[in-house]
C-alpha cells in the first residue's frame, strides 16, 4: 500500500473531474498492475508505463481544456504560458542553465549506458530466430567428429556447428596479410541464417576432405585486400594452410554480418573423412560451437541430451574429456553466453547511472522549490487574480517542461558523444562492441528518461506551489507555513540524494580498489621496454620442426645484432594472452591410482636467454641454455607453483618429468623460476613447465621477445626489429608488435573500463549531490536572515549562527549517509563478479566514502552557512 | 446492415467504428454491471498480451459515459461503496451489436480475398 502514495500525487496531474470521480478505480487498477509484476524491474516497468499513461491523458485532457479556453480568453491558454516560461528561464539564466544541465548529465549519462546494455544484453543477436541459438558445452574442446555427432545424440538441437579459430595468411597481393579466419562447419550460414550476398554458401559435400578447398570472405576483407571486385568469385587465393594452400572463393558476405566468436574475416569448411570417428578424428581444436535449438525444445532438454553425449565420449575417450568438465556439459542461450561475465557488471551500471538520473531529478526539484519560493508573490497574485489552483501548477509545469526539452535534447546528445567515446575506450575483447550505438529505442529510453525526470523534478514544486492559499500568501501569512513545509520536503530531497550518492561512490570505490589490488599484483615479468612481435611462417613454408626452428634461429640472430637490441629471445606462448597448451605429466613422486587423472602441466617452449630477457629470476638451479641441444640430457625448469604443489617442502633440482605416458624419455628439472602471471594479473599463478626449443623440435609459431637498450623507446627499435625480421625472409607476415608491458596491462583492460565507468558516475553522483547540500542551506540561510538579524542583535555569537544554519543540512546529510550505508550493503553483491580481492561489502571502502560524503556535504554546506554568520543585523532586519 | 429501424440503431451506426479498447470495455459489460478493476480481468483474460493502464482506461469510461453508450450502475451492497459500478445502455448494447457486425463483415470480405488461409 506504500505504492498507492507516489501514485495518487501523480493523478494530482488530471483535472478535478475525471479524478473525483474516478480516483479510486485509478488506483485500484494500478496496484493491480503492481501486484502481478514480479521483479523489481518489472515494478518499475509498472511505474514508468502508469507515468507515461497518466502523462498522456493529462496532456490530452489539457488540449481539450486550451482548446475550449482560448476559444474564449485569448492570452489563458498553453502559448501564453509557453511564452510566460520562456521569459522566466531568460530572467534567471544561472538557474536555468543549472537545471537545464543537471539534466543533460542525468539524461545523457543514462541513455548512453543504456545504449551499451541493449546492444550487449537486450538486443536480439543479428542472426534469423537467435532465442533458438544456443552456445554448446563451451568448457571442452571438440574434434570435428564430436560435432557431427552432436546432432544425432542431441534431437533438441536442430543443427550444430563447430567453430575453430585460425590464422591464415594470405600471400600473393602485395604485403603477406595475416587474417583472422575460422573453420567452420558446412552448415554454419544456414543454421545462422545468413547468405552470402555474393555467390554462395558452402555446400554439405565441402565438408568432406578434398573438396574443402573454398573459402567465404567478410565483406571488409573482399574491400580491403581484393578491391570490392565481384569477379573474385571463382577465382583462387593462396591461404597457405599446411594441407590446401589454394581455396577458391565461393562467396562474400554481407556488409553488416557480425561473427559469432571472435572477428574472422575468411571462412573455410572444416573437413573429416566419414570414416573417422570420436576416438579416431585428431582435429582436437574446434574450441567453439554454435547450435539451433529445434521447434519447440527448451535449453533443458538440450542440455539434458547434451551431457548424456558428453558422459558417452568421456567413456570411451576420458584421456581427452575429463569427468569435471562432463559435470558441466550442457548448452547455454548464445546471447548469455557472449555476455559473459560482463552481464551482472552491466546492470550494476544501470543500476548506478539510474541512481544518478534520480539524484539529478531531486537537485532540479530543489532548485525549483527554492526558485518558487522565491516566486511566492508573483504566483499568489495570480491566484487572488482568480487562476485556479490547476492553472498556477500548470504554468510551473510548463516551466519545468521546457527546461525538461532544453535538458533532454543536450543530454542525448551527450550520449552519442559519451557512446562515442565509450566504444573508443572499450578493450577489444568487450562482447558484441559493434554493435554499441544511439539506435531508435535508445532515443525512445532516452525520451522516456527526460520525461521522467521532467515529472518528477517539476511534478514536486508544482504541487507545492499551487497548494499556497493565495489570501494568506497575500496577508503574508502563508509564506512561512509553507516555507516550512518546502524546507522539511528540501531536506528530506538532500538526505535522498546523499544516499544514492553514497550508493553509487561505494559502488565506484570498490572497483577502484579492485584494480588498485589488481595492477599492483607482480605480473612475474619485468615488461617495460621488451618489445614482442610474432613472425608466422605461413604454414608449409617451412616443411620440418627444424627448418621452422632454423628460421627461428636466423630471426633471433639478426635480431640480437641490432644496435638499439640489448637481447633477444622467444617463447611459444607469451605471457598476458590467453592461449594455453597443457598436457598430462607423469611427475616423480606424484603417484597416479587407476582411474585417477593425470596432472595436466601447463607447457611452455622457449629459447635460451628467454628468462634472463624479459627477467624472469631463476629461484634455484639454472637457466636453459644452448647447451641443451638435442644431443644433450633433456632439459626442464619448472614454475614456483610447480614446486609449491607437487614437492613441497622437497628439492626439487634433479628430478625427473615424463610427458604422455610412462615410457617417455624423462625430462630433468635442472632450475626453478619466479611465477609469471600468464593469462593475465587477476588469475593467480599455477604449475609451469618450460622446456627449450631444441629438444622439443615441433611445427609451431613463437614470439620474438627482445629487451631494447634502456636509452632507446621500444617503439622506436620496432621499425629495425622488422626489418631484421623481414631481411630472413619477406614472405613472412609479422603480428602483434606491441610493448610486452603494455601486452600484460591489457589483461586488465575489462576492469578498468568498468572501473573508469564507474568512477565517471560515482563522481557525477558526488557532484550533484554537493549541488543538493549547497542548495539546500544556501536556500535556508536567505530565508532566515531576518532570524538571524535577531539573533545577532540580541548577543548570539558568530559560530552560535553558523552552527545552527549547518544544524539542518548536517542532519539530513548524516540520516541520508545511514540510509545509503544500508542500500549500499544490501546492492553491492551485485559487483562480486567484477571484484578482485576486495569484498562486495569491504570496510575500508564503505567508511572512506561515508567520511568522503560526509566532508564533501560539509564543505557545501559551510559556504552558504558563513555568509550566515556574517550576516548584519541592521541590514537584515531591514529587508524583511 | 438491415438492422436501421431498432431502437437507437442510428445512434450506434454514427458511434462505428469503435476504437478497439472502447469494444473490449463494452464486450466486458455485457453480462452485467461491473467496475474498474473486474474490467481490466475481463479483458486481460480474454486478450493476455494486453496490458490497461489506469488513467487510459477511466478516461474512456468517462467519454463513453459522456456518449451515453454506458451509465452508471448502483454499487451492490456488499461492495465497497468507493468502487463506481457501471452498465452498459440501450444504446451501448446496439453499438456494440453494430460494431461486431461490422467486424464480422470485415472478416468475411478478408477470408475472400484468402487473408485467411485454413480458415
Amino acid at each position: 500500500m506504500r505504492a498507492i502514495r507516489p501514485y495518487r500525487a501523480l493523478l494530482r496531474l488530471l483535472p478535478e473531474d475525471l479524478r473525483s470521480r474516478f480516483g479510486h478505480g485509478m488506483e485500484e487498477v494500478f496496484l493491480l498492475r503492481l501486484s502481478n509484476a514480479r521483479s523489481p524491474v518489472g515494478k518499475l516497468w509498472v511505474w514508468a508505463r502508469a507515468a507515461v499513461d497518466v502523462g498522456a491523458v493529462a496532456a490530452r485532457e489539457g488540449w481539450t481544456t486550451m482548446k475550449t479556453t482560448t476559444r474564449g480568453g485569448g492570452m489563458d491558454g498553453w502559448t501564453a504560458d509557453l511564452r510566460h516560461a520562456t521569459r522566466t528561464l531568460k530572467r534567471s539564466p544561472a538557474l536555468t542553465v543549472l537545471v537545464v544541465g543537471t539534466l543533460a548529465l542525468g539524461i545523457g549519462t543514462s541513455t548512453a549506458t543504456f545504449s551499451v546494455v541493449r546492444a550487449v544484453l537486450l538486443k536480439p543477436l543479428p542472426y534469423a530466430e537467435p532465442d533458438r541459438l544456443v552456445a554448446v558445452w563451451p568448457e571442452q574442446n571438440f574434434n570435428t567428429a564430436m560435432v557431427r555427432d552432436l546432432v544425432a545424440a542431441a534431437p533438441a538441437l536442430e543443427a550444430a556447428s563447430g567453430v575453430s579459430g585460425w590464422m591464415f595468411t594470405l600471400t600473393g597481393q602485395g604485403e603477406p596479410l595475416q587474417v583472422d579466419g575460422a573453420r567452420v562447419s558446412p552448415g554454419h550460414f544456414q543454421l545462422l541464417g545468413v547468405r552470402p550476398t555474393l555467390g554462395r554458401d558452402f555446400r554439405d559435400e565441402e565438408g568432406l576432405p578434398g573438396n574443402d578447398g573454398v573459402a567465404i570472405l567478410s565483406h571488409g576483407l573482399w574491400v580491403r585486400a581484393f578491391g570490392a571486385d565481384p569477379s573474385v568469385i571463382g577465382s583462387t587465393v593462396d591461404l597457405a594452410t599446411n594441407d590446401r594452400p589454394r581455396h577458391t572463393i565461393v562467396g562474400v558476405l554481407p556488409p553488416d554480418f557480425r561473427p559469432v566468436f571472435g572477428r574472422p574475416d575468411v571462412w573455410v569448411p572444416l573437413p573429416l573423412a566419414p570414416s573417422l570417428g570420436l576416438t579416431t578424428d585428431s582435429t582436437w581444436y574446434v574450441s567453439d560451437r554454435v547450435a539451433r535449438l529445434a521447434a519447440g525444445a527448451s535449453v533443458e532438454q538440450a542440455t539434458e541430451q547434451v551431457r548424456a553425449f558428453a558422459r558417452d565420449a568421456h567413456a570411451q575417450l576420458d584421456q581427452a574429456i575429463r569427468a569435471s568438465s562432463v559435470d558441466v556439459a550442457g548448452v547455454q542461450p548464445l546471447r548469455t553466453h557472449l555476455a559473459g561475465r560482463l552481464g551482472p557488471v552491466l546492470w550494476v551500471a544501470l543500476g548506478a547511472v539510474t541512481l544518478v538520473l534520480l539524484i539529478a531529478c531531486a537537485n532540479v526539484a530543489n532548485l525549483l522549490l527554492a526558485r518558487g519560493e522565491s516566486r511566492h508573490a508573483d504566483l499568489s497574485v495570480r491566484a487572488a487574480l482568480g487562476a485556479g489552483r490547476e492553472r498556477v501548477a500548470r504554468l510551473l509545469l510548463v516551466e519545468s517542461g521546457l527546461m525538461g526539452v532544453l535538458g533532454g535534447a543536450l543530454g542525448i546528445a551527450l550520449s552519442f558523444l559519451l557512446v562515442r567515446t565509450a566504444v573508443r575506450l572499450a578493450p577489444s575483447d568487450f562482447p558484441r562492441l559493434g554493435e554499441i550505438a544511439v539506435d531508435p529505442a535508445v532515443l525512445a529510453f532516452g525520451l522516456l528518461a527526460t520525461t521522467a525526470a521532467t515529472a518528477v523534478a517539476g511534478l514536486i514544486p508544482a504541487l507545492r506551489a499551487s497548494r499556497a492559499h493565495a489570501a494568506a500568501a497575500l496577508a503574508g501569512q502563508g509564506r512561512s507555513a509553507s516555507a516550512r513545509i518546502s524546507s522539511r520536503l528540501a531536506t528530506t530531497l538532500v538526505g535522498a540524494q546523499v544516499a544514492l550518492a553514497l550508493v553509487v561512490v561505494i559502488g565506484s570505490g570498490l572497483m577502484l580498489r579492485s584494480l588498485g589490488s589488481m595492477t599492483s599484483e607482480d605480473p612475474g615479468v619485468d615488461g617495460r621496454g621488451v618489445l614482442v612481435l610474432r613472425p608466422s611462417p605461413p604454414d608449409g613454408r617451412y616443411p620440418s620442426g627444424l627448418a621452422f626452428h632454423a628460421y627461428y634461429d636466423q630471426v633471433l640472430e639478426r635480431v640480437r645484432g641490432l644496435p638499439s637490441v640489448e637481447s633477444a629471445s622467444a617463447i611459444h606462448l607469451l605471457p598476458g594472452t590467453q592461449d594455453n597448451w597443457n598436457f598430462p605429466t607423469f611427475i616423480e613422486g606424484v603417484d597416479i591410482v587407476q582411474g585417477e587423472v593425470i596432472p595436466s602441466v601447463n607447457f611452455r617452449v622457449v629459447w635460451p636467454g628467454y628468462f634472463e630477457t624479459v627477467g624472469v629470476p631463476v629461484l634455484l638451479g639454472r637457466s636453459l641454455s644452448v647447451t641443451d641441444d638435442a644431443s644433450a640430457e633433456l632439459a626442464v625448469i619448472v614454475n614456483q607453483a610447480f614446486v609449491d604443489r607437487y614437492w613441497p617442502g622437497e628439492d626439487p633440482l634433479g628430478r625427473e618429468l615424463r610427458l604422455f605416458s610412462t615410457g617417455a624419455t624423462p625430462h630433468r628439472v635442472v632450475g626453478v623460476v619466479q611465477d609469471v602471471r600468464q593469462h593475465g594479473l587477476a588469475r593467480a599463478p599455477v604449475p609451469e613447465m618450460y622446456f627449450t626449443h631444441a629438444q622439443v623440435t615441433w611445427n609451431m609459431s613463437f614470439w620474438v621477445v627482445a629487451r631494447v637498450r634502456a636509452d632507446g623507446s621500444p617503439l622506436t627499435a620496432a621499425e629495425d626489429v622488422r626489418a631484421a625480421v623481414w631481411s630472413v625472409d619477406p614472405d613472412v607476415p609479422i603480428g602483434g608488435i606491441d610493448e610486452l608491458a603494455s601486452v600484460i596491462d591489457q589483461t586488465a583492460a575489462t576492469t578498468r573500463f568498468v572501473t573508469v565507468v564507474l568512477g565517471l558516475f560515482g563522481a557525477l553522483a558526488l557532484l550533484l549531490a554537493a549541488v543538493g547540500v549547497f542548495g539546500v542551506t544556501a536556500y535556508g540561510v536567505s530565508r532566515r536572515i531576518p532570524e538571524f538579524g535577531v539573533r545577532i542583535a540580541l548577543g548570539a555569537s558568530r559560530s552560535e549562527i553558523v552552527r545552527s544554519a549547518l544544524a539542518g543540512s548536517i542532519v539530513a546529510t548524516a540520516l541520508g549517509l545511514g540510509a545509503g550505508l544500508v542500500a549500499a550493503s544490501l546492492s553491492t553483491e551485485a559487483l562480486a563478479a567484477a571484484l578482485y580481492e576486495v569484498e562486495p561489502t569491504d570496510p575500508l571502502t564503505f567508511g572512506g566514502v561515508a567520511a568522503l560524503l560526509l566532508a564533501v556535504a560539509a564543505l557545501a554546506a559551510l559556504v552558504p552557512a558563513w555568509r550566515a554568520g556574517r550576516v548584519d543585523p541592521v541590514t537584515a532586519l531591514r529587508g524583511d | 446492415m438491415a438492422r436501421v429501424n431498432r431502437p437507437g440503431a442510428e445512434q450506434a451506426l454514427a458511434a462505428l467504428p469503435l476504437h478497439p479498447h472502447d469494444f473490449r470495455i463494452l464486450m466486458a459489460l455485457v453480462e452485467g454491471p461491473s467496475f474498474g478493476t473486474e474490467i481490466v480481468r475481463t479483458i486481460e483474460a480474454a486478450e493476455p498480451n494486453t496490458r490497461l493502464y489506469p488513467a487510459n482506461l477511466f478516461r474512456r469510461i468517462r467519454d463513453l459515459l459522456e456518449r451515453g453508450l454506458l451509465e452508471d450502475s448502483p454499487t451492490p451492497k456488499d461492495a465497497d461503496p468507493r468502487r463506481s459500478y457501471v452498465r452498459l445502455t440501450q444504446v451501448g448494447h446496439e453499438v456494440a451489436r453494430a460494431e461486431a457486425h461490422r467486424l464480422n463483415e470485415l472478416v468475411r470480405e478478408a477470408a475472400a480475398l484468402d487473408l485467411l488461409p485454413g480458415a
